[in-house]
């Protein structure tokens, strides 16, 4: 039986335990599936470890950045994500109730935090929460905040 | 989060449901086709009644399975939850209903309570009313109840409209269609005729079978101010399957009015298994929906194309 993605965490962290260490040893000696998935539980452990090792106040800085667009956004104010994550919440909603709802999305009236608020009330109501947090999950995945937040700063 | 994987059979439910359905319903135009031209030395009219019940009873019970599917999707206390609850036991009515009517409540060799004659006398007839009670106006009065939920939660979200002329012209078909049974009843009893049981249990039904399709024309409405996302098209289902009971019950009154050539038993299939097969079909699109949010397709090829690191997201 392979191990977990847990156990594997805690083997590269040296906290599985001596038998547990053995026992996952002994597999990885034989699974080429597991070591590979080691070698990337490694590979991500060092770029998380890099990021840490950035200077804090540049980090700040970009993180204050991504916050101030994140702001901008809910506030209604005009950026690119804000555009992009519009766009994504009007194909969400077509996909899911239809053309006609899809199109309160395209109300320039309605702000950001209203129109996020009804989408997820709906999408819950029929959905259920599973479906709604992976629909939100799809909505915010990999939106432009870098380049949003370089908006704000100009 | 954590993307489930392996939901291929229900994803296509829809498909199976529309392909079953349709399958049924294209062998019993044959049949008749075939019995028409053969005339009365083919006996189609003896067999259509009982073969009918069987896809019908199985059609209830995956439309049962699917609406407990959507509902544990569902938070306690979420608004449609109890809808779903609803929909869920009016299915299971109609399941149970078909089953016991089939099974217990006729003499046939497969029946348990014939073997060794063991059943009282008049047993075998009561369970086949009970049958047919928890099968009709319970039945309808879950789906309404349910219905009746859904639309509370409709109007909250805007999509309730009033019905059109059009809406009120088919509701007035439907309303005129009960008050003729009525009538017919009435003065069958007047002139001394008994009603037989199935008929007070048809006429029971018709209240609420005029609810309902009064309840459907504003699904209706809801639907159109919708679109035609997934969602819409649960409700969509709900709003065909309630038209085309509403519609089998009009035809099964009217046909013996007119002609005699095509007896009740010839009819009733092609209207009880596609009615049953759109009240499943209801669940199975939201069950469709849920999915479709859970492993949207277009993520997972990017994850696998990008390789985003899993820990990262």
């Amino acid at each position: 039986m392979h191990p977990s993605g847990a156990s594997l965490i805690a083997f590269c962290d040296a906290e599985a335990g001596a038998t547990g260490s053995r026992r996952i040893a002994g597999h990885l000696a034989k699974c080429a599936r597991c070591r590979e998935q080691l070698e990337r539980i490694k590979r991500e452990k060092n770029e998380l470890a890099a990021g840490a090792a950035v200077p804090a106040a540049e980090s700040r800085q970009d993180l204050d950045a991504v916050l101030a667009a994140v702001a901008a956004w809910r506030e209604g104010r005009h950026s690119a994500a804000a555009a992009e994550l519009r766009a994504r919440l009007r194909g969400q909603l077509e996909t899911y109730f239809g053309a006609r709802t899809a199109a309160i999305a395209e109300r320039p009236e309605i702000k950001e935090e209203e129109l996020f608020g009804k989408a997820s009330a709906m999408i819950e109501t029929f959905l259920g929460p599973g479906a709604t947090e992976a629909v939100w999950d799809d909505v915010f995945h990999g939106v432009g905040w870098a380049k949003a937040a370089e908006e704000t700063r100009q | 989060m954590t993307r489930k994987r392996g939901f291929d059979t229900l994803d296509s439910a829809p498909q199976w449901i529309l392909a079953f359905g349709g399958a049924y319903l294209l062998t019993h135009l044959l049949v008749i086709y075939v019995w028409n031209n053969a005339g009365p030395g083919f006996s189609v009219r003896g067999s259509s009644g009982g073969t009918s019940a069987f896809p019908v009873t199985c059609m209830a019970a995956v439309g049962c399975w699917l609406c407990l599917l959507v509902r544990r999707s569902l938070p306690a206390g979420a608004p449609l939850r109890r809808a779903w609850s609803l929909f869920a036991l009016s299915a299971a009515a109609q399941a149970v209903s078909g089953a016991a009517a089939q099974l217990l409540g006729s003499n046939w060799m497969l029946n348990p309570l014939e073997w060794g004659g063991q059943a009282r006398p008049g047993t075998i007839e009561q369970i086949h009313r009970c049958a047919l009670i928890v099968g009709g106006p319970v039945r309808l009065v879950l789906l309404a109840g349910g219905l009746l939920v859904a639309l509370r939660v409709l109007r909250k979200f805007d999509f309730w409209a009033r019905p059109t002329t059009g809406d009120w012209a088919i509701s007035a078909i439907v309303y005129l269609f009960a008050l003729a049974r009525f009538s017919e009843a009435g003065a069958a009893s007047l002139a001394g005729k008994p009603t037989g049981f199935e008929d007070w249990v048809s006429l029971a039904g018709l209240p609420i079978l005029c609810v309902l399709v009064l309840q459907a024309t504003l699904l209706r409405q809801s639907v159109a101010r919708m679109g035609n996302g997934l969602i819409a098209k649960c409700w969509l289902a709900f709003m065909g399957g309630i038209f085309l009971t509403a519609a089998g019950e009009l035809a099964l009154w009217v046909i013996p009015h007119f002609t005699h050539a095509w007896g009740v038993e010839m009819v009733e299939p092609l209207i009880g298994l596609p009615s049953a097969a759109l009240l499943a079909l209801a669940p199975a699109w939201l069950v469709v929906a849920q999915r479709r949010a859970v492993k949207p397709s277009s993520v997972s090829a990017e994850d696998e194309a990008t390789r985003v690191p899993v820990l990262a997201r």
